[in-house]
């Protein structure tokens, strides 16, 4: 069981994604079905750049009483982009898991410019550091939904497996804080990713 | 021996009759050619208004009147950063009006130096509130000067201006009514000789954006400091021998009220207020068992001193509003002699303030915000990088032209302020040195003014206007220019073009989508005399959000030469030894038209070309 399904405590979830990606609304999600169980919730993000590219991060923070809207470790970290995924590991201790979208790559202007290398091996890293990697094709699973933009959802719905809280409360969180019209392709995207952890399309990897 | 400390003595130790006989503001603009200043900027307000005045009577220094106090601190800043010495004066509700450059340009620091005279109007003889400027020295953590008479108001300036290129900050000095607007013998001195400054682009230092800003900010801090052991050895703070156990410790033109008040009395005389020298407050403790803070406005001063720990008699018997004299002063602080001194314990200095903690060194690459794929207005900044002039930019998305591989600015500092600095900077420069970068809500917010100013001045220069018809940094909210309001219906919109028109700015509006039109109207306005205004219209790429065509690369043809890697799109990356085009394009083109192989085209176009 990982670290994160003691719902006692205080649980921090790290999502971490390329402004452009749905974080904020990734996080709005988790946010609100934590709501919908009946816990405390706390967010914190940072606007303004957070649709130029650059890195995006969001905390959500739920427990039976949250007072810091901020942390600098998580007990899960998400995120829908690999190098992203590998930025994410620093804020996971061993027994923590990473939820990553492994084949989703932005190169950023440095490492275009080829001043600087992509990072690699992930679930070295990950191993090392005793973290649960699970790394999901979110690109295929969220094309498989409907649409490719639905990566943050996708991933969402992996994460499911290690956040605990029942899937009618996902639901209650999904249909909260996704605009309607594209909620039936998100419920797609989410329940196909929950569907991946422990089926052969997931490599599941790490210190568990 | 410091001509400053000679006062301390007799008169100035010097022949009155070889002097002048100045208002305090006279003296000061006296005091800014002596030191060497080459420009002065201003708005007028009582009682600093005679400051500008004398300036512009003098040789060897050039005097404006800006729009308003912001605007007139920007067009120092320009000056500043072009290398000359520049003074900028105000009263003291001005300064709430220069108050956004001001807090930054604490962080940027100067090149040359930069002083900037806040006129204080206790009592309010003139003015709508009483205020008291030495707090902006604290909120922007930079050195405050008070001089106490005209012949102080013309030696301060040098001082000031030494002390701002020493220690990269802008400096306050403070005046107030009776200074400004009251008269007294001047003993000039030698012109300071000093070292002329030179700009140089220098991004960490210029452009505040988050990234720079924050390192920037732990330099004002620790300078903070430096400047306080500088207070501490300043000839401007005397510790002057008293005959009775009475000790007084004040700033300003109150000095005067106070010396006449107890003669007999120890003082220290505080020429640098701010940062307090605590050290030489403790000094006068060890002299004296009692002490007075005499100040008018706020307990600056005593505030600190109580800090320490020391017993104080304060705002308990000096009115805390309006004008002090020596008969308030004399019959505040008399009865306090006749009282048993107060116990006291040895000060307590408070401990060096303890900075956050650096981020750890990046191990992995960062990823920082960019333009977007697909914005038109890089196309500005890819004709800008032509050119040889300094860009200064402004606030929202169009900072991102700073970033590599574009390069295309040279500083940012608050909203609006890229107009002042340029018009400021090419002035000191004598010819068009620079060009202003500017989006259309950031013009609206505060780019209307600095543009009348420059005019005004007959200011050389390029304003270029990227309108992207939006706020787009901010999530695409309606300004004037698009004339949407808040529940997204449409109210009236104002158009750029004939705004400009209406002040008689030349002005000239492209399609930022047509590289050729741009690149070419951008030429033929940095090479035209005098002042104009160059809109760039093309809706926010976000907010269109269309594909435009697929862009194929010709392998053959492309030899990686790395010219359209260098307009920073995110969509064009190297792969082995061509160029490969990724999912985000949008297909605007840019990327073929600053291709000189003809290595890109548009899938399906005849030519290979762009449309």
């Amino acid at each position: 069981m990982s670290a994160a399904t003691t719902i006692n405590a205080v649980t921090t979830v790290s999502l971490m994604g390329v402004g452009g990606q749905g974080i904020l609304l990734a996080a709005a999600i988790i946010a609100e079905t934590a709501s919908a169980e009946g816990l405390r919730v706390k967010t914190s993000e940072v606007h303004g750049m957070a649709q130029r590219g650059g890195s995006v991060r969001s905390t959500v923070r739920f427990g039976e009483r949250v007072f810091s809207p901020v942390a600098r470790s998580a007990d899960v970290v998400i995120a829908t982009e690999l190098l992203e995924g590998h930025r994410g590991l620093d804020m996971l201790s061993p027994g923590g898991a990473l939820v990553c979208a492994v084949t989703t790559c932005i190169v950023p202007g440095s490492v275009a410019r080829g001043e600087e290398p992509y990072p690699a091996d992930l679930p070295a890293a990950a191993a090392a550091r005793g973290v649960r990697l699970i790394a999901v094709d979110a690109e295929a699973l969220a094309r498989e939904a409907g649409t490719a933009r639905a990566v943050n959802v996708a991933l969402l719905g992996a994460a499911s497996t290690v956040l605990a809280f029942a899937e009618e409360m996902w639901q209650r969180g999904l249909a909260a804080a996704v605009p309607a019209r594209i909620l039936e392709v998100n419920q797609r995207a989410f329940a196909l990713g929950r569907e991946a952890v422990g089926s052969d399309d997931v490599a599941q990897r790490g210190g568990d | 021996m410091n001509p400053l400390n000679e006062r301390n003595k007799s008169g100035y130790g010097v022949d009155m009759a070889q002097s002048l006989f100045l208002m305090g503001n006279e003296a000061i603009g006296y005091g800014a050619v002596r030191a060497g200043a080459g420009m002065a900027c201003a708005y007028p307000g009582t009682p600093s208004t005679e400051i500008l005045e004398t300036t512009a009577r003098l040789e060897g220094i050039h005097a404006e009147w800006c729009v308003n106090e912001k605007v007139a601190l920007e067009t120092a800043v320009g000056a500043s950063r072009a290398g000359v010495r520049t003074l900028v004066t105000m009263k003291h509700v001005g300064l709430n009006v220069a108050a956004d450059p001001l807090l930054t340009l604490t962080e940027t620091g100067v090149t040359g130096g930069l002083v900037i005279v806040s006129a204080d109007d206790p009592g309010m003889n003139s003015s709508q509130n009483e205020q008291d400027s030495r707090n902006y020295a604290k909120f922007a953590k930079i050195p405050m000067l008070e001089p106490a008479d005209s012949q102080e108001a013309y030696d301060f300036v040098a001082e000031a201006f030494a002390l701002s290129e020493e220690f990269d900050t802008p400096v306050l000095l403070r005046s107030s009514t009776r200074l400004s607007h009251g008269r007294g013998q001047v003993v000039l001195r030698a012109p300071v000789e000093f070292e002329r400054r030179e700009y140089v682009k220098d991004l960490s230092k210029h452009l505040m954006v988050p990234q720079w800003a924050r390192l920037r900010n732990r330099l004002v801090l620790e300078r903070l400091e430096k400047l306080r052991a500088r207070a501490e050895e300043s000839p401007l703070n005397v510790l002057e021998e008293g005959s009775i156990d009475f000790g007084i410790i004040t700033s300003g033109v109150v000095y005067e009220y106070a010396r006449e008040a107890f003669p007999e009395a120890w003082f220290l005389k505080l020429g640098m207020s701010h940062p307090l020298p605590y050290k030489k407050v403790a000094e006068l403790y060890e002299k004296v068992s009692r002490v007075a803070v005499v100040e008018e406005l706020d307990a600056f001063i005593e505030e600190q001193v109580r800090m320490l720990g020391l017993p104080v008699i304060g705002k308990e018997a000096i009115p805390a509003d309006g004008e002090l004299d020596q008969d308030i002063v004399r019959s505040a602080l008399e009865p306090y002699l006749s009282v048993p001194p107060p116990e006291r314990r040895p000060p307590v200095f408070p401990p060096a303030q303890r900075l956050s903690d650096l981020p750890p060194v990046a191990t992995l690459p960062v990823r920082p915000p960019v333009l977007c794929a697909g914005c038109k207005h890089r196309s500005v900044f890819a004709a800008l990088r032509r050119h040889k002039v300094a860009a200064m930019g402004d606030i929202g998305c169009y900072m991102l032209g700073a970033d590599p591989p574009l390069n295309a600015l040279d500083s940012s500092l608050c909203m609006g302020a890229s107009i002042g600095i340029m018009a400021g900077f090419n002035k000191a420069l004598g010819r068009k040195a620079s060009v202003a970068v500017i989006g259309d809500s950031t013009f609206f917010h505060s780019g209307i003014t600095p543009l009348i100013s420059a005019h005004y001045n007959e200011a050389d220069g390029v304003v270029l206007v990227l309108d992207n018809r939006t706020t787009a940094m901010t999530g695409h909210q309606g300004n004037p220019g698009s004339g949407l309001w808040p529940d997204l219906t449409e109210g009236p919109a104002i158009d750029i073009q004939r705004l400009c028109e209406g002040i008689d700015v030349r002005c000239v509006t492209v399609d930022a989508a047509d590289y050729g039109a741009l690149e070419a109207a951008i030429k033929a306005e940095i090479d035209a005399p005098g002042l104009s205004v160059l809109v760039a219209r093309a809706p926010c790429a976000l907010m269109v959000r269309e594909k435009l065509g697929e862009i194929l690369v010709d392998d053959e043809r492309c030899n990686l030469c790395g010219l359209c890697l260098d307009i920073g799109c995110p969509d064009i990356v190297p792969h082995e030894d061509t160029v490969s085009i990724t999912d985000g394009c949008t297909g605007c083109g840019l990327c073929i038209e600053v291709c000189k192989r003809g290595a890109l085209s548009y899938a399906g176009a005849e030519d290979g070309g762009a449309r």
